[in-house]
């Protein structure tokens, strides 16, 4: 039976009621391209399940089940967990500037005894969580333009400051656009946000002169002139360019990639994932992989559309827009568009912490799609 | 999906503006993959060929395969230079190599002291990237393959199989062949052969002097690739056979030397300095051409030391010198043999008789002979080298005359045998004087008695005085000398091409025979018996001043400091009576032309005599097969078994 706005009270929350809610075909997309990144990273690793795609498909199977338990939970809970999850995050963060791993010149872990720690990807929920929270209980009004305002952009500016020091500014900058995202959904006049652009461009230069380190500095440069020096900053983008290009409309088939398995291709199973695929299965597979991608962030961005609740369209919409600024930020630098960020391929690419903030990401979603109907902040069974 | 109505119907502004932006992010992410999707499409489509190639270019790397360099024998095919095989060690510079720490890793196999690690690392980081740097050569098997079983731990690193040069014989040929030595920054040019990147192959050797040098295009042949599937790190995956290209070795350089008489020269002349040549005169094809003393090539090949270097080059017998090309000297009384043939082409009567008291005043000062030979005609002042008597037939020539003689000899000239080097000294006459000498362009009278007996302003190098040999050898012709036979297979033009020479046959005949009296009677007697029964030498000795004895400097014979002693000339042929072989030979500083030189050169010429099948044949002489008795009717002889006589006559 369909649940809808009109379903009788009590009948929604039932579990086998919350479990017929989830998005199905949107997990077996998901299935799909985590599917296609463990189908790579077997090839990258010279056909073997050793050492990324059995750890690579066990992680997503555990992250997957994670995200139906978290899909499952009430999207009151989710509220009322939005600010201490965004405090925690922001102590953790903090924690790390005092007492971080260092690891390759950034400080961005914490270990706690076996488990790391990056509260970097706690704060992309815990963003998009508190942002989601504040709106909800501000006025259309006041979200266009007030002295409240300054409440959502502390609440951006900070974990973003703390994040681009770590340093870690693929992860501060989307941090910043997604909260970007959010505070324009929720409905920011438009003179300020063309103030906003307007800011943004004349601050880069600032910004590239003053707050950059020097190697962050040398990518952008590499960037605008990879051939410059092929071997050296320019390798990574020469090397995926190259990669993708001799790929063609076919590919070289599969486990025949000779830039990533002669290791031309620097980062070939995480960051640069998506240009081996291009290069054993041609502009096909690529398109195909985009395709999936596109289907994801439009079923996602439709269940914000869903929500009846103000909070549940924020908290899915900034979940979606994270996700869509990793492919687009991702896509834009393996082929050769941005300047190279360590932003991966969500799913496609090998690491667990990113995969562990997609998916429970999606479990907030997918939350926000089961409870579409649920108020939040009154009525029954209401927690605040 | 059935949506309710009531979505639309709720007021609510925060919703509406929501909806509305939410369809403009969805357009933008829209945008932003429909961008990715055509950036794809421009990348693998549209400059798909371009990517295929660069990814090509970085999977397959063409090693260069030197191609080996030609082979240079005698004229029997005896190796005077070849390649053997030679275990190399290499380090590249790359990005993410340590050459300090990997020559330190290596120095656990191989001899490498701080010194020479230092030289290595200022190598290294002079050279273009990713080209090795060779770090060692002629490594034992050993260590060649410890190495290799530890290069996957040694990035940067290959141990391989190269080819060096390496000439058997040492020193004898030093100076022909020459040597190849590693390419200097100089070698280097960007136009011309030189322009070659095989140049930069590590461990490649380029001709220096000699034959190696003249000949190094065509002995250097052209090179190859291997085909090599490579990873980022440069490390080969696989290589691919097919797509190999094949080097195609040097040529092979015959010469006309012979081993046995080259080697031969080398050991005649021991620790003494000086060359030895010898030419074939009926075609002009140099047999031995030594240059002592001599130096071991093969060193120069490894490289050398400084101080090797130094002791090689001050010496003062200066063992890097060719003296048979490079080197000039008086010829002294072996010119004899040109005066006299100019004075017998003038109308000379050799009977004619000069009395030498061993001191004859001419021209307002005392002129003298080393002895008292009393009255001689013409033959007895060359078999004697009176000084007295050549003066005197000298001055019934004058220097025009015996200059015209002397070059048709090819003295002063310079020969094209193929390799440089070639000093052509000088043979004067007073067209030089008038050139030479501004302030004082005539020729004196007083001249012309030393130019006599070849000394004076006359200097030649033994390749010369050895032509000059052959062409009296000859009798006829007007040989050049030959060095290289054949090139690659293709033979050279042969020195018997070139003409004849314009002198009287009898004229010749007797200069031959004043030669041959030389030998026999003269100053060199004794020495015309070979020891090979009837095959005699005819030849003419030479002691040529080296320094002037009025100045204290100069020392006659073998007394006194070494390099103020004459210098020992000797010019020869044999068989007398059918000339084959004709040497020049000169021991510099050696005193006497007769004691010096002579022996040398009848031991040299001996060599070649017993190498000839036919002279062989004459010299064992086999024992004429006995008459077979006439068949007798004596009853006295006791008749052997009378054998067939059908199968007698032929025999006979």
């Amino acid at each position: 039976m369909t649940v809808s706005a009109l379903t009788r009270p009590g009948e929604r929350d039932r579990l086998i009621v919350k479990i017929g809610e989830i998005d199905w075909i949107f997990c077996l997309t998901l299935c799909l391209i985590a599917g296609a990144g463990a189908v790579m990273l077997f090839s990258i690793a010279g056909s073997s399940w050793t050492p990324w795609a059995a750890a690579h498909l066990m992680r997503f199977a555990l992250f997957f089940a994670i995200m139906i338990v978290l899909s499952l939970i009430d999207l009151r809970v989710w509220f009322a967990l939005a600010y201490p999850i965004y405090g925690m995050g922001f102590l953790l963060l903090i924690a790390v500037d005092l007492v971080g791993h260092h690891a390759l010149g950034a400080q961005r872990w914490l270990q706690a005894g076996p488990v790391t720690i990056q509260p970097s990807e706690i704060m992309k929920i815990g963003l998009v969580l508190a942002l989601g929270r504040f709106y909800h209980g501000l006025s259309g009004k006041s979200a266009q333009l007030s002295w409240w305002l300054l409440i959502p952009a502390i609440l951006i500016v900070a974990p973003v400051a703390l994040v681009a020091k770590e340093p870690d500014l693929g992860t501060a900058i989307l941090m910043l656009l997604t909260g970007a995202v959010m505070v324009v959904l929720a409905g920011l006049s438009w003179r300020v946000i063309a103030a906003g652009v307007v800011g943004a461009t004349v601050m880069a230069p600032l910004v590239y002169f003053f707050a950059m380190h020097d190697y962050q500095r040398q990518r952008i440069t590499t960037f605008l002139n990879p051939e410059a020096d092929p071997s050296g900053a320019g390798y990574h983008t020469l090397q995926s360019s190259i990669a993708i290009g001799s790929g063609g409309l076919l590919g070289k088939g599969y486990g025949l990639g000779s830039q990533s398995q002669l290791n031309f291709l620097p980062e070939k199973q995480t960051d640069f994932i998506f240009a081996t695929l291009a290069e054993e299965f041609g502009f096909v597979g690529c398109a195909a992989i985009l395709v999936l991608y596109a289907a994801v962030i439009f079923m996602a961005l439709r269940t914000a559309y869903l929500s009846h609740s103000h909070f549940g369209r924020l908290a899915a919409a900034g979940v979606t827009a994270t996700f869509a600024l990793y492919v687009l930020i991702n896509g834009s630098m393996v082929m050769g568009l941005a300047p190279v960020v360590g932003v991966p391929m969500p799913l496609l690419s090998y690491g667990g912490t990113v995969m562990l903030t997609v998916m429970v990401g999606f479990g907030l979603v997918m939350a926000v799609r089961v409870h579409r109907y649920s108020e939040v902040t009154s009525g029954k069974g209401s927690l605040l | 999906m059935s949506e309710p109505s009531i979505f639309f119907a709720e007021v609510n502004e925060r919703q509406g503006v929501f909806h509305r932006r939410a369809f403009l992010l969805g357009g933008f992410v829209g945008v932003g993959v429909l961008a990715l999707g055509g950036r794809l499409a421009h990348l693998q489509l549209i400059e798909t060929q371009r990517y295929e190639k660069l990814s090509a270019s970085n999977q397959f790397n063409f090693k260069m395969t030197p191609p080996p360099r030609g082979l240079i024998v005698d004229r029997n095919g005896v190796v005077l230079a070849s390649n053997r095989p030679n275990f190399r060690l290499m380090v590249a510079k790359d990005k993410g190599i340590d050459p300090q720490s990997t020559l330190k890793t290596l120095a656990e196999f191989v001899p490498l002291d701080d010194a020479r690690q230092t030289r290595l690392l200022r190598e290294i980081s002079n050279a273009p990237r990713k080209s090795p740097v060779q770090i060692m050569e002629d490594m034992s098997w050993e260590q060649f393959s410890a190495i290799n079983i530890r290069a996957p731990e040694l990035p940067g690193v290959t141990a391989d199989m190269g080819e060096v040069r390496v000439y058997p014989y040492g020193g004898a040929f030093a100076h022909v062949i020459g040597y190849v030595a590693k390419v200097n920054r100089s070698d280097l040019t960007t136009t011309g052969p030189n322009a070659d990147p095989i140049l930069l192959n590590p461990g490649f050797r380029i001709g220096r002097q000699g034959v190696e040098q003249a000949f190094d295009l065509v002995l250097r042949g052209k090179p190859g690739a291997q085909k090599v599937e490579v990873d980022a790190s440069g490390h080969e995956v696989s290589t691919d056979p097919a797509g190999d290209i094949k080097a195609i070795p040097g040529k092979e350089i015959v010469l006309t030397l012979d081993a046995d008489i080259q080697n031969r020269a080398m050991e005649v002349f021991g620790d003494q300095s000086g060359a030895a040549v010898m030419m074939d005169c009926r075609n002009g094809d140099i047999l031995c051409l030594f240059s002592g003393p001599s130096f071991d090539a093969n060193r120069f090949v490894r490289g050398l030391t400084g101080a090797e270097y130094a002791a090689l080059a001050q010496y003062e017998r200066k063992p890097l010198f060719n003296k048979a090309l490079t080197a000039t000297y008086p010829p002294g009384s072996t010119f004899k043999t040109i005066v006299a043939l100019a004075a017998l082409e003038n109308g000379y009567d050799p009977r004619t008789v000069h009395v030498c008291n061993r001191a004859w005043a001419w021209g307002g000062r005392v002129w003298h002979c080393d002895k008292a030979h009393g009255a001689l005609d013409l033959t007895g002042g060359i078999a004697h080298s009176c000084d007295i008597y050549f003066y005197q037939c000298a001055l019934t020539l004058g220097p025009d005359k015996i200059a015209k003689v002397a070059r048709e000899f090819g003295l002063g000239e310079i020969f094209d045998i193929g390799i440089p080097g070639q000093k052509p000294g000088l043979v004067p006459d007073t067209a030089y004087k008038r050139r030479a000498f501004k302030k004082d362009p005539v020729w004196h009278p007083g001249e012309t008695p030393s130019m006599g007996i070849g000394q004076g302003y006359t200097h030649l190098n033994p390749l010369q005085l050895c032509v000059q040999a052959a062409r009296l050898a000859n009798g006829r012709k007007a040989l050049h000398p030959r060095l290289i036979r054949s090139i690659g297979g293709v033979a050279q033009p042969s020195g018997a091409a070139f003409g004849d020479l314009p002198f009287a046959r009898q004229n010749i005949d007797f200069v031959r025979a004043a030669m041959a009296a030389v030998t026999t009677v003269g100053t060199a007697a004794g020495l015309g018996d070979m020891g090979l029964g009837d095959i005699k030498m005819a030849g003419k000795s030479g002691t040529a001043q080296a320094f002037n004895y009025s100045t204290g400097h100069g020392v006659h014979g073998t007394q006194g400091e070494w390099k103020y002693r004459d210098h020992a000339w000797f010019i020869a042929f044999a068989p007398y009576d059918d000339p084959r072989y004709a040497v020049s030979v000169l021991v510099e500083h050696g005193g006497f032309g007769a004691g010096a030189a002579a022996p040398r050169a009848r031991e040299i010429l001996r060599v070649a005599l017993l190498k000839d099948p036919e002279i062989r044949a004459r010299v064992e002489k086999p024992l004429p097969i006995p008459e077979p008795p006439p068949v007798s009717s004596d009853p006295d002889v006791v008749d052997p078994p009378t054998p067939d006589p059908a199968q007698q006559v032929p025999a006979q």
